[in-house]
C-alpha cells in the first residue's frame, strides 16, 4: 500500500456493488491498500451477534452482568445498565477480556471499553418502553453515584479511595491481567449504578425499583472500599470522586435514586485518581453484535441504537436513524419543559447517508405527471402520519392539519383500522424513506450533466513536493470510475499565479494550453472545448494528466492565485454547475482576493494573552463568501485538496467548500511517500459516494415545531430551504428546532425532510424521510429518551461554529458548563430523592462527561494547535455525520503487537478490542494503533520485541522510524493481521486515514500522546476521573 | 508619370519644395497663398550620397552639422555654422584640414550626406554595440471565414520564410480574446490569453505575460541566478528568431481555427482588435529599448469588442459613414480614435511600428486607427479579400529583399535647423512630433507641430515628410547689409537602416531670399506647381480631418482664384485677358481634378478607404502624389506609339486601349472595337500578331507600374461600355455629357454626370480671377 499506486492497478467496481463486501467477508478486503476502495460507505463495524435492540433484558442479566465480567460490550442490555466495564478489568487489559465470552446480548455490564458500546447502552432503556410495563424498569437505569459511599467523608479526604486503587493496577498503563477475575464479580453491582440508567423520574419512580437491591449494596461496598481508605491521601483526593464512579460503571440496571457516595470534591491527586480506579469510569463499550433495528412498533416511534454501532434497520414507517436522528427521541410538549432539560432539540440529517448492504433499499415512486401527492398548505410530502378519512377520498396532513382531498386516481377505501388498504402495498404509504420521481414542476431545466472539473496547483512548490504528480496520478486513475456516457464532463485546469485551461478537443496531436494571466479578474478562455465529454477526449485527458507534471517541471513560480483559478475554473462551469475538485499546495498569495500569512505573528499557535487570538480563524475577505454564495447559485460544489507544507489559510479557503456543500481534505506535512495512496482513494470516494447534485433540502414539522436554523456546508438564499450544490453520503445538517407553540401530550409530532436532487445519471429525484416522534410532557422521559451521539454531535457542531469567535478558554467553559446544566436537570428534576452528595448520571448519558471532556480536548479547543489545522477540525466537522463525530473526538486506540495471539475471529472481526484513551493502558513494550476517521497512528513503545518491529514495519529498531510512513504487508501473519485491521478499520470509516508513525521522545511521540484524552495534560485538562469529580462539585455546588 | 519620366526632379536631397525662392516677410509669404513647403523623402536611396563612416561635427550652439555651407578658416581651424553664425574649432581629427583637403561634407555637391554611426565601435567594448535583430510581431485575426483564414495563413507562412534569420518573430491571434502564443515553449502549444472587452496597460500586459518587474520579483528561498542570469530573457519565451521558431510557427498556423466563440445570428463576429494590439504593444515593451520592431496587422473586418471598437455587433447597424461622421452620428468613432491615440503615443514612446493590413468588404476601422499607423509610420494596406492580389503582393513585397525591398528602416529621429526669421509650423507624414521647442518652432501649428524634432518609429526609402514652414520677420529688419541673401534649412535624419546599424543623413539645403514686394517674377520662377498642388492636396485632406465644418471645394476654389489674381496677367475685368506664366499654367488643372478626387469627394468612398488615401498621400513623393490627384492616361493604338492622352473623355476611342494609372488603381480599357477584335480571337491568329502585341503593352506598362510601388496598385481590365469602365469614367474630365453630346461620334463616348467640365471650370475661374 505504500507504493504510489502505478496507474496500472485494477480499478475498484462502482460503489454500489461494494457494498456488500463489507461486511461479508474479510477476504473481500483487498490485501493492499491501493486496492482499496472507499467507494463502498460501510460506517458499520464488522458484523457482530446480532442483538435485537427492542429485547429488553430482564433486569436479572443484570445482575447476571457483573458476574461475566469479561464478555463483550457487544450490545449492552436494554435495561442493564451499559455500563461496560466490570471492576475486574480494572487494573488490566480490559480489551483482551473480551475472548472470553462470546457477545451476549444481555451482559451488558463487563465488557472492555469499546466506543460502540456504552452508546448502545442507552437505547435499551427505551426498548423498554413498548411494553407498558416495563417501561418503569427501565426506568432503573442508572444514575451514576459519586464514588463515596455513605460513609463517604468530605471533600478533601478522598484520596483514601485512591489506597484502594492503587492496588489494582500498577501505576503503568498495564494492569495485569488477574485482577480482572478477582475483583470482577465482586465489584461489579456497583459499578453500575454509575453508569446509569439514564433516568432517575421521580414521577415513575416506583417501578423503577426493581434495581434497589442492587444500588444498595452496591453503593455501600464501594463506598466504603474504596473511600475507606480515605484516610490515606491527603488533600489531593478531590479525583477520587471521580475513581469511584468508574466503579459503578459496570453496575447493571442500578436505581436512580440510589444514594451513592458523594463525589469528593475537594482535590485528590491526580496521580492517585488515575491509578485507582480509571478502568470503572463509563467508557464506550465495543458493540460487535449486530442490532436489528424496526423503526416503529406497534405503532410507536422505537428509540434507535446509538450512531456508531452496528445495526440493520427495518423501515416500519418511520425513516431509518442514518437519515433523520433527533436529539430527543420524545418531542417535549413545551419549550419550557425543553429549557427544563437542558438540552438542544434537534435533527442530525444524513439525507443520503449510505444504507447497510443488509438494508432494503429506499424504493422509489413514481406519481406520474402529477407527481408526488402533497399537503395543498404547507406542501408536505405524502407519508404514513398522513391519515385518510372519508372513505379515502381527503387526507388530514400531518404537518399542518390542513385536509386535502384525494385525487381521483389515488383514492382508496379504508379498512377497519382506518389505514388505507393498499397502505402496505405502496412505500409511501408505509416507509418512512422514499423516494420520488421529480417530475418537470421540479425542475427549472434539464437535469444537469455530471460535471467534473479538476483545478491542479503547479506552482513551484507544488511540483517539488510531488502534489501536482500525486494529483495527476490520482485524477488520471479516478477518470475510469466516473460514470459512463455521454451526460459526464470533464475538464482540467492548472494554475500557478496564472490560470491554464486546455483545449481537450482538438483534432490535432496535442492539448493546446490556454493561459489566463489576469488573475484580478479571470474570465474563460474558450466557450466551449474546455470541459468535454470524456467519453470523446479520454485520450487526450490522460495525455494531458501525464505530461502536467513533466511540463511544470522547472516551474519558478512560487506564487499562487488560488482564488482566481477558483473563479476561472467557476466560469468554465457555470451554464451546467458541477463539481469543481481543487488541488492546492500553497497560499494563494496574488491575484482577486489574494490572501496573506496570517499565523506569521503567532508562530502557528493561539495563545491566550493575544488579542483576538480567535481572529485568523475566520475568512480573511467577505468577498470569498459572495463568491462562493454566487457558486452555489450556478449550482457548482467547490471540494479542496490541500497538499501542503505550509499555511494556507484554511480558514479562509473552507469558506468556498463549507458553502458549495463541498468539503476541504487537508494533508500536512504533505509526503510524497505516504499520502499520493490516500489522496487517490479520497479522490476516488469523493467521485464514487452516493452523491446527488443542484440539490434544495427542507425539513418540514408539524405544527408547533418550526425549523430554527440549519447547519452544515450548504448556501442558503431563503429561511426555509438550503442549497446544495452537491450532496453526498457523507454530509450531514444539523437542523435545530423550536417550538413556536405548545404540543398535545400523547399526539406525536412528525419531522420530514426533503431533498431535491439530480443523481450521477441524471435523475431529478425528490428523497422524503418521515419521523414521527411521541411529545411528552414528562421530563424523565426526556432524559430516558435522549440520544447522546446526536446531542454530542449538535453541541460539537455548534462549538465548532463558535471557535473563530470566541476565546478558547470561554468555550471550553461553555462546552463543559453545557454538560453540567444536563446532569443538573437531571439531577435536579429526576432523582430528587437522592442527597446531594451522590453524582448521577442519566443512563442515556452516562458518557456525556467522557465526550465532553474528549470535546475540551480535540483539535478544535486545544490549546496549542495549528491555525490550519483548527480551521480544517472545524471545516470537517461542520458537515460530519454523527458516527464520524464520535469517533473524530473519541478515538479508538486497539494493541496491534499481539495481533497474531489474539483470536478475534469468534466475534467476526478483525479488529481487536478498544483500549480505553489512558497511557495507563499504553506499555512501552507494545505497539499500539489509534485513529480518529482522519489520521491514524501507530505508536511504537520503545522496548518492543525488535522482531515484531521488523515483521511490521521492515525495520529493526524504534530509532529507525521513518517519518514518512507507508503502510506495507510483509510476508508474515503478524503483518497480514495488521493490515487486515487497518483495512477493516478503512471499510468502517469510509477514510484511507492518514498514517504516522509515533515513537517516545519526538514531536510524533507528543501527538500520539495528545489523543490520550483520559489523561490530564498540563495545558488542555484534568484527566477523566478528575473531570468527573469537577463535574460532581459544579452539580453540588449548583444543587445547594 | 510620363513628363517626369525620365529627370529626377528631387535630386540628390530628394526634397520638392513649393517656392524654390523665398519671400522675405510674413505678409509676403501669404500673399504667396500656396505655403511654404518642402517636400522630403529623409532616406532615399542616391547613387551620389556618400557614407562617411564617422560622426558628424555638430555646431556647439545650434548642434546642427557641419556642411557644405559653413564658412570655413582653414587657417584658424574654425568653421562658421551657417545657421547661427557660431564659431566652432574643428577638432584635433580634423586637424589636417585645408582648402585642398576637404573632408567629404565640406565638397559642395554633397548637400547630403549621410554618416554611418556604427562604424566606429568602441573597440573596448564590443558588446556595448549590440546588433538589435528586428522584430516581427504577427498580429492576426481569427473572425473569419476559413477561405480567408486559409489565404492569410499561407501568406504568413510564405512571410516567415522570407524574414531574415535572426529576425526575432512574435504571434498574436485574435477574436474575441488575445491570444499571446509562447513560442519558446515546446511540451505543448502554450497561449496567454487576454480578455477582449477589457483595456489593458503596457504594465499589465508584462506583468501578466510574466515580464514585468514583479512577474521577475525572485521569490525569497530561491535561486537568483536565474532571473541575474539574463535580466531581459522573459521576452524570448514569446519572441524567437524565424529560424528557430518558423516550425513551431507554421504548425501552429496549421492548427489555428477560427475564432471558437460562438456568433450570434444577426451579430458580427466579435473582435476585440484594440486589445490585441494593445497587448502586442505590451509585449514588446518588453524588448530591449532602442530595438526596431514593428507589429504586422492582418485585421478582417471591424473591432467589435472591447476597445477600439468601432461598430457594435448588431449587424443591422452600420459601420459609420462619413456623413454619420458629419453629423456626429458615429457613436465609437471618436472613443475609438482616442484609444488608438493612446495606442499610438505608446508604440511612439518605445519606438514601434503599427502596420496594418486590412483586408474585408466592409470596413475595419482603419479611419479610428489611421492615426496609430500614421505617428508609427507603419505601412497600410486595404483589400477586399486576403486572397486578393493587392494584399498578397503587398505583403509578400514589404518581405521581399535585395532590389524590390521596401528598405524598411526602423527608430528614425529627424531635427530641422533653419535660418533664422524661419519657423517651422510643422510636419504632414508618417511621423510623431517630439514636442521639441526651439527658436524655430512656430505658433501656428499645422499636422505635427510644435517642435523641431520628430519620431519616425518606421520609415522606409519611400517616406516622404510634408515640412510647412512660416516666415516670422515682418519688416526687413535684416537690412541689405546683412548680406544673407540665402536661407539654409538642414535635415538630420537618424535611423537605424534594416540590418540594424545606426545611420545619420544630413541634408542641408540653401535657397535665396527674396523682396517679392517689388517683383513676383523671380517668386513666379521658383515656384514648382506639381509639389504645390500636392502640398495643397495635403493641406486640404488635413483640413478636412481636423476642422469640423471645413467647405474643402469652397476653400480650394478661393485659392486658385487668389492665385490667379496674384500672378495672372490680366486686365481687370476682363475675363478674356486672362493669361497664366507656364510656371502656373497646370495648377489650376490640378485644383480642377483635386476637387474631384477622393481626397476632397469623401462621400463617394467609406471613411476608412478616403483615410487610406490620405496616408498615403501623405507619405508618398510628390510625383506619384501628383498622380493620386491627377491620374494619368496614356493611349495605345496600331497607328502610333503609346503616347500621353488627355485625360478626358474625348480620349477614348473604340480602336484604342487606355492605360489610366490612378495610383491605387491601374485600369486597362479596350476600345470597343478592339474588344470585339479580342473576343473574337484575333490576338491568337498568327497573321495578327500586331493585334495581340497592341493587347499586350499596357500590360505589360502595367506590370512595371505594379512593381514598383508599395501598396501595389488594383488592376482593372475592362472594355468600353462595360460594367468596370466606370473606375475609367471617373476620373475623366466630363468635356462631354448627355448635356451637350451633340457631337457624338462613332466610338466616343460621354459621362453620366452633371458635374461641370475642365473648360467650364477655367471660364469661370478667369472670370472670378479677374474681378477686382
Amino acid at each position: 500500500m505504500a507504493t504510489p499506486m502505478p496507474s496500472g492497478v485494477p480499478r475498484q467496481p462502482p460503489p454500489q456493488t461494494d457494498n456488500p463486501n463489507f461486511q461479508q467477508k474479510q477476504e473481500s478486503l483487498p490485501d493492499d491498500l491501493q486496492k482499496w476502495n472507499p467507494n463502498k460507505p460501510s460506517p458499520f463495524p464488522g458484523s457482530a451477534p446480532t442483538l435485537p435492540p427492542l429485547v429488553r433484558p430482564p433486569p436479572s442479566s443484570s445482575t447476571s452482568a457483573p458476574s461475566q465480567p469479561n464478555s463483550r460490550p457487544g450490545a449492552p442490555p436494554p435495561l442493564v445498565v451499559p455500563g461496560p466495564n466490570v471492576p475486574p478489568n480494572v487494573g488490566s487489559v480490559r480489551p483482551f477480556g473480551p475472548p472470553n465470552g462470546p457477545p451476549s446480548p444481555f451482559r451488558s455490564p463487563s465488557g472492555p471499553p469499546s466506543p460502540f458500546g456504552p452508546p448502545s447502552g442507552p437505547p435499551s432503556p427505551f426498548g423498554t418502553r413498548p411494553p407498558p410495563g416495563s417501561l418503569p424498569s427501565s426506568m432503573g437505569g442508572g444514575p451514576v453515584i459519586s464514588p463515596r459511599g455513605s460513609g463517604a467523608p468530605g471533600p478533601g479526604g478522598r484520596p483514601g479511595a485512591f489506597g484502594s486503587s492503587s492496588r489494582n493496577g500498577p501505576p503503568v498503563g498495564v494492569p495485569p491481567p488477574m485482577m480482572v477475575t478477582g475483583r470482577s464479580p465482586g465489584p461489579a453491582p456497583s459499578m453500575g449504578p454509575f453508569v446509569g440508567s439514564p433516568q432517575a423520574s421521580p414521577k415513575p419512580g416506583p417501578p423503577t425499583q426493581s434495581a434497589p437491591p442492587f444500588s444498595a449494596p452496591l453503593a455501600a461496598p464501594f463506598g466504603t472500599q474504596t473511600w475507606a481508605p480515605g484516610q490515606v491521601a491527603p488533600p489531593t483526593a478531590a479525583p477520587n470522586a471521580a475513581v469511584q464512579p468508574p466503579r459503578m460503571f459496570g453496575m447493571p440496571p442500578p436505581q436512580p435514586n440510589q444514594p451513592l457516595p458523594a463525589i469528593d470534591q475537594t482535590g485528590a491527586s491526580l496521580e492517585d485518581a488515575r491509578k485507582i480506579n480509571s478502568n470503572q469510569i463509563p467508557r464506550p463499550t465495543t458493540s460487535y453484535s449486530k442490532i436489528q433495528y424496526d423503526t416503529r412498533q406497534g405503532n410507536q416511534a422505537n428509540i434507535p441504537p446509538p450512531a456508531s454501532c452496528d445495526y440493520i434497520v427495518k423501515d416500519t414507517g418511520n425513516c431509518s436513524p442514518r437519515y433523520m436522528r433527533c436529539t430527543i427521541h420524545q418531542v417535549p410538549c413545551t419549550a419550557d419543559l425543553l429549557t427544563n432539560c437542558g438540552m438542544e432539540l434537534a435533527l442530525m440529517v444524513q439525507p443520503l447517508a449510505p444504507l447497510h448492504p443488509s438494508e432494503e433499499p429506499i424504493p422509489v415512486v413514481d406519481f406520474g405527471e402529477g407527481g408526488p401527492i402533497r399537503c395543498s398548505r404547507c406542501k408536505g410530502y405524502i407519508n404514513p402520519f398522513m391519515r385518510f378519512t372519508d372513505h379515502g377520498r381527503q387526507f388530514i396532513c400531518n404537518f399542518c392539519g390542513c385536509v386535502g382531498s384525494t385525487p381521483h386516481e389515488y383514492q382508496c377505501n379504508l379498512g377497519p383500522d382506518g389505514r388505507r388498504r393498499d397502505a402496505d402495498e405502496r412505500p409511501e404509504l408505509c416507509r418512512g424513506t422514499v423516494e420520488f420521481v421529480a417530475t418537470k414542476d421540479y425542475m427549472m431545466r434539464d437535469p444537469m450533466p455530471a460535471v467534473y472539473f479538476f483545478l491542479i496547483d503547479v506552482s513551484m512548490n507544488a511540483i517539488r513536493t510531488g502534489a501536482t504528480a500525486a494529483a495527476c496520478a490520482a485524477i488520471s486513475q479516478v477518470i475510469a470510475d466516473l460514470p459512463e456516457g455521454p451526460r459526464t464532463m470533464l475538464g482540467i485546469a492548472t494554475f500557478d499565479s496564472t490560470v491554464h485551461f486546455y483545449n481537450l478537443k482538438r483534432v490535432l496531436h496535442q492539448p493546446l494550453m490556454l493561459i489566463v494571466p489576469d488573475v484580478h479578474d479571470v474570465y474563460i478562455p474558450l466557450e466551449t472545448d474546455v470541459v468535454v465529454q470524456l467519453s470523446e477526449c479520454r485520450k487526450h485527458i490522460e495525455q494531458l494528466l501525464e505530461s502536467i507534471p513533466t511540463m511544470f517541471q522547472d516551474n519558478s513560480t512560487a506564487e499562487s492565485a488560488f482564488v482566481a483559478a477558483i473563479k476561472a475554473a467557476f466560469l468554465a462551469i457555470k451554464s451546467s454547475g458541477g463539481k469543481l475538485l481543487v488541488f492546492q499546495s500553497v497560499l494563494p498569495s496574488v491575484g482577486m482576493i489574494a490572501l496573506s500569512a496570517r499565523d506569521a505573528e503567532g508562530r502557528g499557535n493561539i495563545s491566550a494573552g493575544e488579542k483576538e487570538p480567535h481572529k485568523p480563524l475566520q475568512p480573511a475577505d467577505k468577498a470569498l463568501k459572495t463568491m462562493a454564495i454566487e457558486f452555489a447559485e450556478c449550482q457548482v460544489c467547490v471540494d479542496v485538496f490541500t497538499t501542503t507544507q505550509t499555511y494556507v489559510d484554511i480558514a479562509s479557503i473552507s469558506v468556498i467548500p463549507g458553502t458549495t456543500g463541498g468539503q476541504v481534505y487537508y494533508y500536512y506535512p504533505f509526503s510524497s511517500i505516504s499520502d499520493p495512496v490516500k489522496l487517490y482513494n479520497d479522490l476516488r470516494w469523493n467521485i464514487t459516494r452516493p452523491q446527488g447534485f443542484e440539490a434544495v433540502m427542507r425539513v418540514r414539522c408539524s405544527q408547533g415545531i418550526d425549523v430554527k436554523e440549519y447547519h452544515g456546508n450548504f448556501c442558503k438564499r431563503i429561511p426555509t430551504d438550503v442549497d446544495l450544490p452537491g450532496i453526498d453520503s457523507d454530509k450531514a445538517i444539523v437542523v435545530t428546532l423550536k417550538h413556536d407553540d405548545k404540543l398535545q401530550d400523547g399526539s406525536e409530532c412528525a419531522f420530514q425532510c426533503a431533498l431535491l436532487y439530480t443523481t450521477v445519471y441524471g435523475q431529478r429525484r425528490i428523497r422524503v424521510s418521515t419521523l414521527s416522534l411521541p411529545c411528552t410532557r414528562n421530563i424523565t422521559n426526556l432524559f430516558r429518551a435522549t440520544d447522546l451521539d446526536a446531542q454530542f454531535v449538535c453541541s460539537l457542531k455548534q462549538v465548532a461554529n463558535e471557535i473563530p469567535f470566541t476565546p478558547l478558554l470561554q468555550i471550553r467553559e461553555q462546552v463543559t458548563n453545557i454538560c453540567i446544566n444536563k446532569l443538573l436537570a437531571y439531577r435536579k428534576f429526576c432523582t430528587t430523592a437522592t442527597t446531594s452528595g451522590q453524582f448521577i448520571l442519566p443512563e442515556a448519558l452516562k458518557l456525556l462527561p467522557l465526550y465532553t471532556l474528549a470535546l475540551t480536548k480535540s483539535t478544535g479547543l486545544q490549546t496549542d494547535v495549528k491555525i490550519d489545522d483548527r480551521s480544517f477540525w472545524i471545516n470537517y466537522v461542520s458537515h460530519i455525520s454523527t458516527p464520524s463525530a464520535v469517533c473524530l473526538v473519541l478515538p479508538q486506540m486497539i494493541a496491534v503487537h499481539n495481533l497474531d495471539f489474539d483470536k478475534q475471529e469468534e466475534n467476526g472481526s478483525a479488529i481487536p478490542p478498544v483500549l480505553p484513551l489512558s497511557s495507563e493502558f499504553v506499555s512501552e513494550e507494545g505497539i499500539y494503533l489509534l485513529e480518529n476517521g482522519v489520521n491514524g497512528l501507530i505508536y511504537i513503545g520503545s522496548l518492543v520485541d525488535s522482531n515484531i518491529v521488523r515483521q511490521l514495519f521492515g525495520f529493526s529498531t524504534v530509532e529507525e522510524t521513518p517519518t514518512q510512513f507507508a503502510l506495507q504487508q510483509y510476508d508474515n501473519p503478524l503483518s497480514k493481521k495488521l493490515n487486515d485491521v487497518v483495512n477493516e478499520i478503512r471499510h468502517q470509516r469510509c477514510s484511507y486515514l492518514r498514517w504516522t508513525l509515533c515513537r517516545k521522545g519526538d514531536a510524533s511521540g507528543a501527538l500520539f500522546f495528545s489523543y490520550l484524552i483520559e489523561d490530564a495534560t498540563p495545558k488542555d485538562g484534568p484527566s477523566y476521573s478528575e473531570f468527573l469529580a469537577h463535574l460532581h462539585r459544579s452539580i453540588q455546588a449548583k444543587m445547594s | 508619370m510620363s513628363e517626369m519620366a525620365n529627370t529626377d526632379p528631387e535630386g540628390i536631397d530628394a526634397v520638392r519644395m513649393t517656392w524654390n525662392v523665398w519671400p522675405r516677410t510674413k505678409v509676403e509669404a501669404s500673399a504667396c497663398v500656396i505655403p511654404l513647403a518642402v517636400s522630403i523623402a529623409p532616406i532615399r536611396s542616391h547613387p551620389d550620397i556618400p557614407t562617411l563612416p564617422y560622426a558628424p561635427l555638430r555646431c556647439k550652439s545650434c548642434s546642427s552639422a557641419l556642411n557644405a555651407f559653413a564658412r570655413v578658416d582653414f587657417t584658424a581651424k574654425i568653421w562658421i555654422c551657417p545657421f547661427c553664425y557660431q564659431r566652432n574649432h574643428f577638432p584635433p581629427h580634423y586637424a589636417m584640414i585645408s582648402e585642398t583637403n576637404l573632408p567629404c561634407e565640406l565638397y559642395p555637391q554633397y548637400t547630403t550626406v549621410q554618416y554611418s554611426l556604427q562604424a566606429n565601435p568602441d573597440p573596448n567594448n564590443p558588446s556595448n554595440v549590440p546588433q538589435l535583430p528586428p522584430v516581427f510581431v504577427f498580429v492576426l485575426d481569427m473572425c473569419m471565414i476559413e477561405e480567408e483564414l486559409g489565404f492569410v495563413k499561407s501568406a504568413m507562412k510564405q512571410a516567415l520564410g522570407l524574414l531574415p534569420e535572426h529576425a526575432l518573430v512574435g504571434f498574436v491571434s485574435f477574436g474575441t480574446q488575445a491570444h499571446v502564443h509562447e513560442l519558446g515553449f515546446s511540451d505543448i502549444s502554450k497561449v496567454y490569453v487576454f480578455r477582449g472587452n477589457k483595456e489593458i496597460s503596457k504594465e499589465q500586459v508584462l506583468e501578466q505575460l510574466g515580464l514585468g518587474s514583479a512577474g521577475r520579483r525572485p521569490t525569497a528561498g530561491y535561486p537568483k541566478g536565474l532571473q541575474n542570469g539574463h535580466s531581459n530573457t522573459g521576452v524570448n519565451r514569446f519572441l524567437l528568431p524565424a529560424s528557430d521558431c518558423e516550425y513551431t510557427l507554421n504548425s501552429l498556423l496549421d492548427e489555428l481555427q477560427t475564432d471558437q466563440w460562438p456568433v450570434q445570428p444577426g451579430n458580427r463576429a466579435s473582435r476585440c482588435t484594440g486589445v490585441a494590439l494593445s497587448v502586442a504593444t505590451g509585449l514588446l515593451g518588453a524588448c530591449m529599448p532602442g530595438t526596431g520592431a514593428r507589429i504586422i496587422a492582418l485585421v478582417g473586418g471591424p473591432c467589435t469588442e472591447g476597445p477600439g471598437t468601432i461598430v457594435s455587433k448588431d449587424l443591422s447597424e452600420p459601420v459609420r459613414s462619413h456623413k454619420d461622421l458629419d453629423k456626429d452620428a458615429a457613436p465609437y468613432f471618436k472613443k475609438a480614435v482616442r484609444f488608438y491615440d493612446s495606442l499610438a503615443k505608446q508604440l511612439v514612446s518605445q519606438g514601434h511600428v503599427l502596420d496594418l493590413f486590412a483586408s474585408a468588404l466592409d470596413q475595419v476601422g482603419v479611419a479610428e486607427m489611421k492615426v496609430a499607423v500614421e505617428r508609427t509610420g507603419g505601412l497600410v494596406v486595404l483589400a477586399e479579400s486576403f486572397g486578393h492580389s493587392v494584399f498578397k503582393g503587398s505583403f509578400r513585397r514589404m518581405f521581399k529583399d535585395g532590389e524590390q525591398s521596401l528598405g524598411l528602416c526602423f527608430n528614425g529621429l529627424l531635427e530641422i535647423n533653419c535660418s533664422k526669421d524661419i519657423k517651422i509650423q510643422g510636419v504632414i507624414g508618417p511621423c510623431t512630433s517630439l514636442e521639441k521647442k526651439g527658436p524655430n518652432v512656430s505658433d501656428t501649428v499645422i499636422g505635427e507641430g510644435s517642435t523641431s524634432a520628430w519620431k519616425m518609429c518606421g520609415l522606409d526609402k519611400s517616406t516622404c515628410l510634408t515640412v510647412l514652414f512660416d516666415i516670422s520677420s515682418t519688416e526687413r529688419s535684416n537690412a541689405p547689409g546683412t548680406a544673407n541673401s540665402q536661407l539654409y534649412l538642414q535635415f538630420l535624419t537618424s535611423y537605424q537602416d534594416p540590418e540594424g546599424k545606426r545611420m545619420l543623413r544630413v541634408t542641408t539645403l540653401t535657397r535665396q531670399w527674396v523682396d517679392s514686394a517689388v517683383s513676383t517674377e523671380e517668386l513666379v520662377h521658383g515656384f514648382d506647381q506639381e509639389a504645390a498642388a500636392v502640398v495643397m492636396a495635403r493641406v486640404t485632406s488635413l483640413k478636412m480631418e481636423m476642422e469640423d465644418g471645413f467647405d474643402a471645394t469652397r476653400w480650394l476654389d478661393r485659392n486658385l482664384i487668389r492665385v490667379c489674381s496674384k500672378f495672372g496677367e490680366y486686365r481687370k475685368d476682363d475675363a478674356s485677358s486672362f493669361t497664366l506664366n507656364p510656371c502656373f499654367s497646370l495648377f489650376p488643372q490640378f485644383m480642377f481634378n483635386l476637387r474631384r478626387s477622393q481626397f476632397v469627394q469623401v462621400f463617394n468612398n467609406s471613411p476608412d478607404e478616403t483615410a487610406y488615401f490620405r496616408m498615403l498621400l501623405n507619405r508618398e513623393n510628390i510625383t506619384n502624389a501628383a498622380v493620386m490627384i491627377q491620374p494619368s492616361l496614356i493611349s495605345y493604338s496600331f497607328n502610333s506609339l503609346p503616347q500621353p492622352a488627355l485625360l478626358d473623355v474625348a480620349s477614348i476611342s473604340a480602336d484604342r486601349i487606355l492605360l489610366l494609372d490612378a495610383y491605387f488603381s491601374i485600369v486597362i480599357f479596350h476600345g470597343m472595337t478592339i474588344a470585339q477584335w479580342r473576343n473574337m480571337g484575333y490576338q491568337s491568329q498568327p497573321e495578327h500578331q500586331a493585334f495581340s502585341q497592341l493587347l499586350q503593352a499596357p500590360h505589360v506598362d502595367a506590370q512595371m507600374i505594379i512593381q514598383e510601388r508599395f501598396p501595389v496598385p488594383r488592376l482593372v481590365v475592362c472594355d468600353q461600355h462595360g460594367s468596370q469602365a466606370r473606375f475609367l469614367l471617373a476620373k475623366l474630365n466630363p468635356s462631354a455629357t448627355y448635356n451637350n453630346s451633340i457631337d457624338m461620334t462613332a466610338g466616343s463616348d460621354i459621362i453620366f454626370t452633371d458635374d461641370v467640365s475642365l473648360q467650364i471650370f477655367f471660364e469661370h475661374l478667369q472670370k472670378l480671377a479677374v474681378q477686382s
